[in-house]
């Protein structure tokens, strides 16, 4: 568990995954005809994974984020997350809200909504138990 | 713990790297910031060879 100098195969798990989200929008561009910005998503994708890889390996912060073995900061990453989600949340809420008072039935919101209220409730019965 | 760390030599970065953390989180908690999880103050207090309860108290970090 040395955090300084090796990195560990999480360490690339978020580049990898950038990369893969850019292989998947490239994808879908190119099913929807559009695949010059299918190639201008991916080399996004890649640029972005290639720079936090590559940050990762001056910034300690970085690394810890990409890397989770410092305790702290997996702490500071989950509280993050959990800002993140209460800003989506926010966001869905939001946009429900408009399209409903729109004549809409509140796609995609909707559905949104009820896939994070589901996740929500399965996270809570899972670590219920876990823990 | 900052006294510790100091009476044996170490740095921030040496002492980081035999507790597997980062220094950031050392500094942390030298300066009271962030309070260790039981393992790793269990781990602290292993590498300096002496309690827990020497190094961390419930009344301040």
């Amino acid at each position: 568990m040395q955090i300084t100098t090796k990195t560990s195969r999480t360490y690339w798990i978020t580049p990898a995954a950038g990369v893969a989200c850019g292989l998947i929008y490239l994808i879908a561009f190119s099913l929807g005809g559009q695949p010059g910005y299918g190639l201008i998503a991916l080399g996004v994708m890649v640029a972005f994974s290639a720079a936090i890889a590559l940050i990762g390996r001056r910034s300690e912060t970085v690394r810890g984020l990409l890397d989770h073995r410092d305790e702290r900061l997996a702490g500071i990453d989950l509280r993050a997350t959990a800002v993140t989600a209460v800003a989506m949340i926010l966001a869905v809420l939001a946009g429900f809200v408009i399209e409903v008072a729109h004549g809409h039935d509140g796609a995609p919101y909707a559905i949104i909504g009820t896939v994070g209220g589901v996740a929500y409730l399965g996270a809570v019965g899972y670590f219920r138990v876990r823990s | 713990m900052r006294q510790r760390r100091t009476a044996k030599g170490l740095a921030q970065a040496d002492l980081a790297r035999e507790l597997a953390v980062s220094r950031q989180t050392i500094n942390s908690i030298e300066t009271g910031r962030y309070t260790p999880s039981l393992p790793l103050a269990i781990a602290i207090a292993r590498f300096f060879g002496t309690p827990v309860e020497e190094i961390f108290h419930a009344d301040h970090d």
